[in-house]
This record gives structure tokens, C-alpha cells and sequence, in this order.
């Protein structure tokens, strides 16, 4: 009887998800309610999670409870702590959620809201959190190896040192990128400026409180610092509404990404726990309220999808980014569908810290979920907006113009009717002078949840102050990312030094720190510098190079688990793990391949340079912008090196992983799996 | 009715641990409880402890994009 009321409730479940996919995927014409989105997702994920993960669970990595797993054989108090699995849980899911599930949608809404959707759902179900169980599994039968470790030890020594060279990259690339983000939602807006500008004194108040007043009490210390920042981001208001303070803090795009860049080195420099530490704090708090408050809020408003389901941009002209929705959707989605740097996570800390083998299918697979649900969330906020603003917002200024009459004329020539009244009143509404050609995402997504916030609590008149909360909200926790990623890059570089020359290793060597800070701050500092300077707006160069670094190496963790499975013998089954590595691979190539050598000026970088020197050789530029012009012509072929790059090491990669997997089945080779051995557990069933 | 209460009340005292685990309010406690464990000869003192453990921490990745 309970089995048969079981399968009724499964059933049910899986028939309302499929008539909201069909209904989102069949609707024209008319608005669409975000709900539709909502049951799509929601019964998408426990059907997948229902069945997909405890296939994966049962057939192919076969989880062991018995068997003691790293956190209780080496229990240290440190690393090695037995965790419960729902406090892990929301480790796991603080570690991984960042800016991209948040960004990448809202990007990709220029397709209309299916594509992204669509990928959303299914690319995290079949995809993401296929890559983040099997690796966090595999992970744990190596007592907590690093995704490096995994590939040099199961793969080659090659593929080791091409794992940690992709991160390295992948991590350049991606600061430079979500610094830009915060540069495009900073520059000119002296509220948001204040407000993010506050977080640094408040971090180093709490930092020193945590280290010489109440060492490690980080709820107290969060509360005082939460309490702190949702103060100033009320007094921003004043300090834009102040003539003089107004203007200190009204700054240009090159003094945010020379300030940000300085704000690097120092958090990477300074000791941990002065301003990275602290701030991390305010940041993992901020955003689970956030979050929270984002997904309570389209439940309760429910708002109406205004954005198409297809726009006219899915030929690959779109405004935002060129692109066809092949390969480019699945590159600017990333981390919301599949997310390479995840398997960063689940090879790190997590695995040291779960309790029982089991817990693995709840924290690697369900934590990606509950990401892919954030993306679905930050899509409905993009196209709950009405789609000339969004453009407005989104598109440069050498696509759209730059004052409200111009974007308005032609986005409304686009199809998207748009007022230049819209503009300036929207603008006003939120305390801004202007909200056109903000290129990153993030000030249309706070756009979208400052106007589903303010229909819920205040309504226009606190608009303005929900919009900065957005802002603050997601700029903290994009600083999080780049301060902590520049300091890991810092060590990165150390080490490797360190084999090169040997005081160069030593982490509390403090030239070393300094050369290494610098050269970390550097190489992503320069990205940033020339996406600020981009005429494109710099989104459309530098955010698929990290769609394309980020899908790549989710290919590498994918090759990974796929040579672990095959030396465990799993051959039935590895289509589970060969066919999203394949699509990553087909998806990265593709996109590396346009993004070099497209012939569209506007999607290859090649042919982009190429046009401009043209243009330089026919006397087409004014003198005075000659050497700007060539500087840019210099960084767009550094960015196609850098895209050639990344497409050659997944190539070297396949070819190793190929020839291990040849030797494997052709029986050349017995499989050597590299587990700790069986150990079983000393606790009960219920510990 | 004297049930429900207890029920609640354990929920909340379970919410909390969760939450102080979650941030790291309670590592330290962790800690020493595993020291005490396995016979330490001389645990870290809390401010030790804590730039230590922040140290190890963000000298890997930890925060993702």
C-alpha cells in the first residue's frame, strides 16, 4: 500500500513537472507566470533526484556506508571533521554558489528565457551534478585528494599538470571577469560605491574583534557586521543625495578596475584573518539571506515573464554578446547548469568532512540542484523586466548609444518597444543617474529583485533602497570570490616558483608574497583593464572566454571520472559520465573555434583585429585614437592565444585520457585504481 | 502539549548547533573535544586556533564562481 502511494506521488510529480516544461516550452504571445518556472524546476530536480542519483548512487559508484570514509578514519578536529550531513550540505552549497548562476542567466536571457531555462534544468540534472557527485565520490576514496591529484595519479602526470594549469587560468580569467561585473555596476553610481567601499572598514573592524576580542565568534561578529552593512546601505542615499560626498565617490570605469586591483593585492597580501576572513563572513550571510529572500520573493509576488521565449538575438546578433544559442547559451549558463570549478569543491574540503559514504548523493548532487535553481530564479528576474529595458541596461554604448533617446530608438526598432522616459524614470527610481549600457548582469538582475523586493515590502518608494541592496549584495559576494580567488592563485604561483627557485615556496616568505600578489593581480588586472577599455563593453570578449575556460574544465574533472570508472570496471554504465564530457568537449571546441577564427567581426577576435588594423591602414581613425586602437588590436589577439590555449590543453587531455582508456579495455594495461584501502566504519547505522 | 514544546525545543537547540556549526562558530569546541580525544599534549589556544585554521583555509580553493 505505502509503495503503491509511492509511485502515485512520484507519478504525480513527474506529470505537473512535464506540463510546466511543456508550458514554458509552448507558450507564445502572451506574459508567462513565473510559477510555471518554479514547478518546472522544482519537480524537474526531485524527479531527477529521485531516480538519476540513486542510479548513479546504486549502479555505478555502488556507496558504501560500512565503509569509514576520511573523516573518521583521520579525524584531526582541523580538516577531518565528521560533519552532519545538512550542515554540509550548506557548506558544500555556500562554496559553491557564486556570481555565475546569478550573471550567466541573465546573460543568456537575450536568447528569451527558453534556451537558458531549458539548460538550466536539464544540463544541471544530467550534467553538473553528475560532475560534482562522482568527483566529491571519487574524492573520498582517496581520503580528500584535489582534482590534480586525481588526474596526475588515475589519468597521467600530463594530465595532472594540465588540470592545475587549467585552474590557474580558469582562475585568472574568472577574477578579471567578476571584477568587471562589479566595475560595470559601480562606475558612476556613488551610492553603490559608498556602500561596497564601507564593507572594507567593516571587514577589518570585524577581523580584528575575531582575532583579539572573541577569537572565532564568527555569528556574533557576522550580526554586528550584517547590522553594519544593511546601515550604510541606507546611508548611501544620503551620500548620494550629498553634493560633495556625491561626487568622491562618483567614479569612472578605469579608477574602479585600478582600485579593485589594488583591493586585490592588499586581501592577498594581508594576513587572512584581517580582511579576507571577515569578509567572507558578512558575504556567506548576505547571500543566503539573499537567496532566500529572492526565491520567497517570486513565490509570493509570482510576477509575469515578459521576455519572449525566443528572441530575434538566437541568429547570434544579440546586443548583450555575439553569438548563435550554439555553442554560446551553454558557454555563458556555465556554472548555473555545470560549473568546472565545483569540482574543485567537491575534490577539497567536502570530502574530508562527510560522515557516511551515502551522504555523498545528497551533497554532491542535490547542493548543484539547489544552484541550477538559483540560475532558474536570476532568469525569471532578468525576464520579469520588460525586454527593451533589459536590453537597455545590458546592451554597450557603440550598440545602442549612450543616452536615453538613442537606446530607446534602437531597441525600439529592434521589436522591443522603449521609451527614453522608461529610462531616466527608471534610473530615478532607483538613485542612479543612469541604468543604460551596465554590461555584466548584475544591475538588470538587481533591477529585476529591486522590483520583485518592492512588491512584496515598500513598493516604489523603496525601490531605490532594494536596488542598492541587490548591488551591495551581489559586489560583496563577487569581492569574496576575487580576494579569496587571488590568494589561492598566490599560492598557486608560490608553489610552482618554489620549484624553480626554492625560497620562492616558502608561503610566509614575505618577497615571495609580494612578487607573487603582484603577479596574480596582474595577469588578472590586465583582462580586466582591457575589458573596461573595451568598446564592446568587455562582457563580450571576456565572459565566454570564461564560459569556455570554466566548460573546460568541467571536461577535465568529466575525463577524470570517467578513466576512475573504467578502471573500477563500470563499462556499462560510462555513457553516464562520456556523454556530458563529450558535449563540454563539442560545446568548448566549437566555441573556442568561432571566438578565434568566426569571420564576424563581433564574435572573432582574429577577424575583429583584423578590421581595426584595416581601418588603422586606410586612415579611418582619428590620429589621437591610434594607439588605443592598436592596444586593442594587441588584446584581442591575446585573447584569441588565450582561447587557443585552453583548446589545446582539453586536446592533450583527450588524447592521455584516450590512450589510458585504450589500454584499459584492450586489456594492454591491468587498471590500477588508486583508492585508500577498505577500512570499515566504527560507528553505528543511525551515528 | 508538554511533548510539542519539548519537540520545538530541540528542533531550535538542533537549528542552532547547525547554524554555529555552519559558520564556524563552534570549530574551536570541535576541536578541542577531538584533542581531548586522542590525548593532545597541548591544544591550541582559541586565537591559535583560528589563524591557523583560517590560514589552511583559504590557501585552497574555497569559494567558487
Amino acid at each position: 500500500m505505502k509503495r503503491l502511494l509511492q509511485t502515485l506521488i512520484w507519478t504525480a510529480v513527474a506529470v505537473l513537472g512535464a506540463v510546466a516544461l511543456g508550458t514554458i516550452a509552448f507558450h507564445r504571445g502572451e506574459p508567462i507566470n513565473a510559477t510555471w518556472f518554479v514547478l518546472a524546476a522544482v519537480c524537474s530536480y526531485l524527479v531527477a533526484y529521485r531516480l538519476y542519483s540513486a542510479f548513479i548512487a546504486a549502479k555505478l559508484l555502488a556507496l558504501d556506508n560500512s565503509r569509514a570514509t576520511p573523516a573518521e578514519r583521520r579525524d584531526d578536529g582541523r580538516d577531518f571533521v565528521p560533519t552532519n550531513k545538512w550542515v554540509l550540505f550548506g557548506h558544500h552549497f555556500a562554496a559553491i554558489a557564486g556570481p555565475g548562476p546569478l550573471v550567466g542567466p541573465t546573460l543568456a536571457a537575450q536568447f528569451g528565457y527558453l534556451p537558458g531555462t531549458l539548460w538550466l534544468i536539464a544540463g544541471a540534472a544530467f550534467a553538473g551534478c553528475v560532475q560534482d557527485f562522482i568527483i566529491l565520490f571519487c574524492s573520498i576514496r582517496r581520503d580528500g585528494k584535489t582534482l590534480g591529484e586525481m588526474a596526475r595519479d588515475e589519468v597521467s602526470k600530463r594530465g595532472g599538470l594540465i588540470a592545475q594549469l587549467a585552474v590557474l587560468t580558469i582562475m585568472i580569467i574568472l577574477l578579471a571577469v567578476v571584477a568587471l561585473v562589479v566595475v560595470n555596476a559601480l562606475k558612476s553610481s556613488p551610492w553603490a560605491t559608498f556602500t561596497l567601499a564601507m564593507t572594507i572598514p567593516i571587514a577589518l573592524l570585524l577581523g580584528v574583534y575575531l582575532r583579539y576580542f572573541r577569537p572565532g565568534r564568527v555569528l556574533e561578529a557576522s550580526f554586528i557586521g550584517v547590522a553594519l552593512v544593511l546601515f550604510v546601505v541606507v546611508a548611501g542615499q544620503w551620500v548620494a543625495d550629498s553634493p560633495y560626498l556625491a561626487k568622491v565617490f562618483t567614479l569612472g570605469g578605469v579608477t574602479l578596475a585600478f582600485t579593485i586591483i589594488a583591493y586585490g593585492f592588499a586581501a592577498s597580501a594581508l594576513p587572512v584573518w584581517l580582511l579576507l576572513a571577515p569578509r567572507d563572513y558578512l558575504s556567506a550571510f548576505i547571500k543566503a539571506g539573499a537567496i532566500f529572500s529572492l526565491a520567497a520573493g517570486i513565490l509570493l509576488v509570482r510576477p509575469q515573464v515578459l521576455m519572449p521565449p525566443l528572441t530575434r538575438f538566437v541568429d547570434g546578433s544579440g546586443p548583450v554578446f555575439a553569438g548563435k544559442i550554439f555553442p554560446f547559451c551553454f558557454i555563458t549558463i556555465a556554472c548555473g547548469a555545470i560549473s568546472g570549478f565545483h569540482s574543485l569543491i567537491s575534490s577539497g574540503t567536502t570530502p574530508k568532512m562527510i560522515q557516511r559514504e551515502g551522504h555523498a548523493r545528497f551533497i554532491g548532487y542535490g547542493a548543484m540542484l539547489l544552484e541550477s535553481f538559483v540560475g532558474v530564479m536570476a532568469m525569471v528576474a532578468a525576464c520579469a523586466m520588460t525586454p527593451g529595458v533589459y536590453f537597455a541596461i545590458n546592451s554597450p554604448a557603440s550598440i545602442v548609444g549612450a543616452t536615453p533617446e538613442a537606446a530607446a530608438a534602437t531597441i525600439s526598432s529592434w521589436g522591443y518597444p522603449l521609451s527614453a522616459g522608461t529610462m531616466t524614470g527608471l534610473a530615478h527610481a532607483v538613485g542612479e543617474q543612469t541604468l543604460l549600457n551596465r554590461a555584466g548582469g548584475a544591475p538588470s538582475l538587481a533591477v529585476g529583485m529591486a522590483q520583485i523586493f518592492s512588491s512584496t515590502i515598500g513598493g516604489e518608494r523603496l525601490l531605490g533602497i532594494w536596488y542598492h541592496f541587490a548591488i551591495m549584495f551581489e559586489a560583496l559576494f563577487i569581492l569574496t570570490v576575487l580576494d579569496a580567488g587571488t590568494r589561492v592563485g598566490r599560492f598557486m604561483i608560490q608553489e610552482l616558483g618554489g620549484r624553480v627557485w626554492k625560497p620562492m615556496g616558502r608561503m610566509n616568505w614575505m618577497p615571495g608574497i609580494l612578487l607573487s600578489s603582484a603577479l596574480i593581480v596582474g595577469a588578472w588586472g590586465y583582462f580586466l583593464y582591457q575589458g573596461v577599455v573595451d568598446p564592446l563593453g568587455g562582457i563580450n570578449s571576456l565572459w565566454p572566454l570564461f564560459g569556455i575556460s570554466n566548460q573546460l574544465l568541467a571536461a577535465v574533472a568529466l575525463v577524470v571520472a570517467t578513466t576512475i570508472l573504467l578502471k573500477m570496471g563500470k563499462l556499462k554504465w560510462i555513457w553516464v559520465t562520456l556523454l556530458p564530457m563529450a558535449w563540454l568537449v563539442i560545446i568548448t571546441m566549437t566555441a573556442s573555434y568561432q571566438k578565434i577564427f568566426s569571420a564576424n567581426a563581433r564574435i572573432g577576435f582574429l577577424s575583429q583585429a583584423n578590421a581595426l588594423a584595416a581601418q588603422i591602414a586606410a586612415e579611418k581613425i582619428a590620429a589621437a585614437k591610434i594607439a588605443d586602437t592598436q592596444r586593442n588590436i594587441f588584446n584581442l589577439r591575446l585573447d584569441a592565444v588565450v582561447t587557443a590555449v585552453l583548446a589545446v590543453m582539453i586536446l592533450v587531455l583527450l588524447v592521455e585520457a584516450l590512450a589510458q582508456w585504450y589500454a584499459i579495455l584492450s586489456r594492454d594495461k591491468a587498471p590500477v585504481l588508486q583508492e585508500t584501502p577498505y577500512v570499515a566504519t566504527q560507528w553505528a547505522e543511525g551515528d | 502539549m508538554r511533548t510539542l514544546r519539548l519537540q520545538l525545543e530541540d528542533a531550535l537547540r538542533n537549528f542552532w548547533r547547525g547554524v554555529r556549526q555552519w559558520s564556524g562558530d563552534s570549530a574551536y569546541e570541535t576541536y578541542l573535544a577531538c584533542a581531548e580525544r586522542q590525548r593532545a599534549p597541548k591544544p591550541l589556544t582559541a586565537t591559535e586556533f583560528y589563524v591557523e585554521q583560517l590560514n589552511r583555509k583559504y590557501s585552497r580553493p574555497n569559494r567558487c564562481c
